[in-house]
């Protein structure tokens, strides 16, 4: 993932600049490695431009410059907002109810074994199941609006998450407890002082690959039934074999996902102490 | 779920302390013996011992990698039930955890999410001591100089090396005073200095504060310094080939006291005792 590179050590101090790559190459300096990517960039789209019309028809792969234009004129009659702000809204309401469904039931599970045992059949079950069989049938429960949407997004989360607070809760050395326990700490603060803040990092691992399957489950939703939101766009523009409209409301999206994803590896390093070698 | 079954199951009311008892046993091991069994083969590691420790009593247990030292701290602790035969801690069964020991283990437990400091003070942070926070940092800085991390209070565990987190896990025991010590090789990572230094500290503390203190350790010169009895395990399977009485005067010198005459007889018949054991131990 771009976002993350330009985090790395390398890309942002200046001192490990000269350190050979894996190939025993010098790496290049942090500048060195803007102006190439900017440099990458450009020639594909320079190349897109130049192919289209020329190799390959404008129709199948409309131009960057086309592309741009149309980014434009959405941006500026406003269409544009509309569509991304019930994209937006859906992907994190569902979200958000995913999120907090998930590490609450995932804590409790993880703090009931037996209840744990009983259900985890079925949990399986129904974390196997692709969540995009469940799309029909939320349009005929919720309708074509928000409602369905918000409910694919939160499924697909919710269990992605439920899965990283037991994988975390699981993955907790016993022998802490062991201690804590020794040291006369009771369920609560065992709880509190060791288990919760063991999962942490589990559940900020979840909740950042969420974000993905969370925008993935929202357009799926719009592409299936909506009136609105980016994937009707994408919908509705290859409905009428518009490759342009289609790239830019692909571009909106991917500046979305980065966004979003950026957002929180930084809200997740500021959180937890990742350099502490945990 | 193989883990998270027993992690907050239900355990027995801490044992009442037994005014009767004051001066007498405080762990008495009968006729104990342990044994485990590794995929689907009973192996024993314990033999039945008798083993008794008194009130204030330092009582350091040596021999070979594997002769059940270990085990015998886990049954004191409550960690582990005997396969046969009962502990007594201050004249009561053992059942379930013992809260009333302070336990170092060999591995550290420390919380890798916390600071060496605040690990420190997660003993004082619980309710059944619940200091206040003024308090918590007075403290905890005291005993990060004692166990000399000045400066390293701020790291985390995983920026620590062995012996740093050694003793910062042996600060978070120390810090909440319990009666009794259980300490499984608590210095062995140590550099010698430093392990002096430690022994000095430890021995202080001890005497100052009254504990009772089982040590393990493989180190005999160690043992013969810091303790009032060293009891000598068999190799595996573990029984108890000896036990000497320490005479030695305190409080002691530790520096100093090894070149003592007594102590070098003590070291001499010691090891004449471990000596076969440990050529037994390195043979199996």
């Amino acid at each position: 993932m771009a976002s993350v590179s330009i985090n790395s050590p390398v890309a942002q101090s200046g001192v490990r600049n000269d350190e050979p790559g894996a190939l025993g190459r010098a790496m290049l300096t942090t500048r060195g490695l803007i102006i190439s990517r900017i440099l990458f960039l450009a020639a594909v789209l320079l190349t897109w431009e130049f192919a289209s019309g020329r190799i390959i028809s404008k129709f199948w792969l409309s131009t960057p410059s086309a592309i741009m234009q149309t980014l434009w004129k959405w941006l500026h009659d406003g269409s544009l907002w509309v569509h991304l702000e019930a994209t937006l809204t859906e992907m994190s309401l569902g979200y958000v109810i995913g999120c907090v469904a998930g590490v609450f039931i995932g804590l409790v599970l993880g703090f009931l074994p037996t209840v744990y045992r009983v259900v985890v059949p079925f949990l399986g079950g129904l974390y196997c199941l692709p969540k995009i069989a469940l799309a029909p049938l939320f349009v005929i429960l919720l309708g074509i609006d928000l409602g369905s949407k918000v409910a694919l997004v939160a499924i697909s989360v919710f269990f992605l998450i439920l899965y990283a607070t037991l994988d975390g809760i699981h993955d907790i050395d016993r022998d802490l407890v062991q201690a804590l326990r020794i040291m006369g700490a009771t369920r609560r603060e065992i709880a509190m002082k060791v288990l919760i803040p063991g999962c942490l990092r589990w559940v900020f691992t979840g909740m950042r690959i969420a974000v993905r399957y969370a925008f993935t489950a929202a357009i799926l939703g719009e592409v299936i039934a909506s009136n609105r939101g980016v994937g009707y766009l994408i919908e509705a523009f290859s409905g009428q074999y518009n490759s342009t409209g289609v790239f830019a409301a692909m571009l909106v999206l991917v500046a979305c996902s980065l966004t979003a994803s950026e957002l929180l590896t930084r809200w997740e390093s500021s959180a937890t102490h990742s350099k502490a070698g945990v | 779920m193989p883990r998270g079954d027993t992690m907050l199951e239900n355990r027995p009311k801490p044992t009442p302390v037994s005014a009767a008892n004051t001066g007498g046993a405080m762990v008495r091991m009968q006729d104990v013996a342990k044994d485990f069994s590794v995929r689907g083969k009973e192996t024993r590691a314990l033999q039945p011992i008798n083993l008794t420790v008194n009130r204030r009593e330092f009582v350091s247990l040596v021999g070979p990698s594997g002769c059940g030292k270990s085990t015998a701290l886990n049954l004191v602790a409550g960690l582990l039930t005997p396969t046969s035969g009962q502990v007594f801690y201050d004249g009561q069964l053992v059942q379930g955890l013992n809260e009333r020991v302070g336990y170092i283990t060999q591995k550290d437990t420390l919380l890798p999410w916390r600071t060496a400091a605040d690990n420190i003070a997660v003993p004082l942070e619980l309710r059944c001591r619940n200091e206040s926070r003024k308090v918590i940092r007075e403290r905890v800085a005291e005993m990060i100089e004692l166990v000399g991390l000045r400066g390293f209070d701020k790291h985390y565990p995983g920026e620590l090396s062995g012996g740093m987190r050694k003793r910062v896990a042996l600060a978070r025991t120390l810090i909440y005073e319990p009666e009794t010590l259980l300490m499984d090789e608590p210095f062995g990572a140590l550099d010698a200095q430093l392990k002096l230094l430690m022994h000095d500290q430890l021995q202080r503390l001890t005497q100052q504060r009254k504990m009772t203190v089982m040590f393990v350790t493989h180190d005999l010169a160690e043992a013969i310094a810091l303790s009032d009895r060293v009891v000598v395990f068999s190799a595996r399977p573990g029984r108890i080939r000896a036990e000497r009485e320490i005479p030695l005067d305190r409080p002691r010198d530790v520096f100093k006291v090894r070149f003592a005459d007594t102590f070098s007889r003590l070291h001499e018949e010691l090891w004449n005792e471990l000596k076969d054991e440990v050529v037994k131990g390195t043979d199996v």
